[in-house]
């Protein structure tokens, strides 16, 4: 019976992904970069918030934490509101242009970290 | 076809469910811990069924075990389903999109599949069977596969976020 447990096993370990990614896998945490603009959208829903934010060149997607992190060190959702003014460092999508985790943001002179 | 089922799942996602999920406090977080501790009771019931009908607990007999078990797992499976869908449903077009996802639901399907191969080859040998008989083959595979494919989904689960 050992030996068939160890076939299972096995079995599972091809099935199952590689899991050389972490949390943050798809994004390039070699190149981190500062958005800093007006918010023109705010979502403040789970898994995750999410603001636009304009700069000169483009408008970024910012993913944020999920909500109940965010209300928990005072990023409420007015305090991410549309007009607001924001600059959020963090990572770069790999998979998406134009989109970026952040690391951490700051919004009326309070730095919040997201993680 | 493609076209219509990414409009479903897009409809889905931004329907007036869809978007209560994403904004209720302790909605998505109760389906996300809901989904977690429904995976432990269907692993745990799950790993006591397939266990036995690879030999193990020889001392009882197989359908004493494999009877209950079953219930607890199909239980456990119906709260994963409930948890699974409201977790779906928050970012159901991203979801159908992932490859992860998509492995994940086919790798169900072939469970299920497993299930009813299991009641069509292997259940009715397993009735009369006493405490310490070897076990018949049809059973011993079908919970082999069963193991196999349920950790896989398990491991899909998991992974869904990092892809």
């Amino acid at each position: 019976m050992t030996s068939r447990l160890l076939v299972a096993a096995a079995l599972v370990a091809l099935a199952a992904p590689a899991v050389a990614h972490h949390g943050w896998g798809s994004y390039d945490a070699a190149r981190p970069i500062t958005v800093s603009g007006p918010i023109v959208s705010s979502r403040f829903e789970n898994p995750h918030a999410t603001v636009t934010v304009r700069t000169p060149e483009r408008v970024w997607t910012v993913t944020l934490a999920p909500t109940s992190r965010m209300t928990n060190r005072g990023a409420t959702a007015d305090m991410i509101a549309v007009g607001k003014t924001m600059s959020a460092f963090g990572y770069p999508s790999t998979a998406q242009q134009g989109e970026m985790r952040a690391e951490r943001i700051t919004v009326d002179g309070k730095t919040i970290e997201m993680r | 076809m493609e076209h219509a089922a990414t409009d479903l799942f897009s409809a889905l996602e931004h329907s007036a469910w869809g978007a209560t999920i994403r904004q209720s406090v302790w909605l998505y977080p109760f389906a996300n811990i809901g989904h977690v501790v429904a995976l432990v009771l269907f692993a745990g019931a799950l790993a006591v069924m397939d266990l036995r009908l690879l030999g193990a607990f020889a001392a009882t007999r197989p359908a004493d075990v494999v009877g209950p078990a079953r219930t607890a797992a199909l239980v456990a499976f119906l709260l994963m389903v409930l948890t699974g869908s409201v977790l779906f449903t928050a970012e159901a077009s991203h979801l159908a999109a992932n490859p992860v996802f998509q492995l994940k639901v086919a790798l169900i399907a072939l469970g299920l599949l497993n299930v009813l191969a299991f009641q069509t080859v292997a259940a009715r040998s397993l009735r009369a069977l006493p405490a310490g008989a070897r076990l018949p083959t049809a059973a011993r595979a079908t919970a082999m596969v069963s193991l196999a494919l349920w950790l896989a989904v398990a491991a899909c689960g998991r992974s869904i976020a990092y892809f």
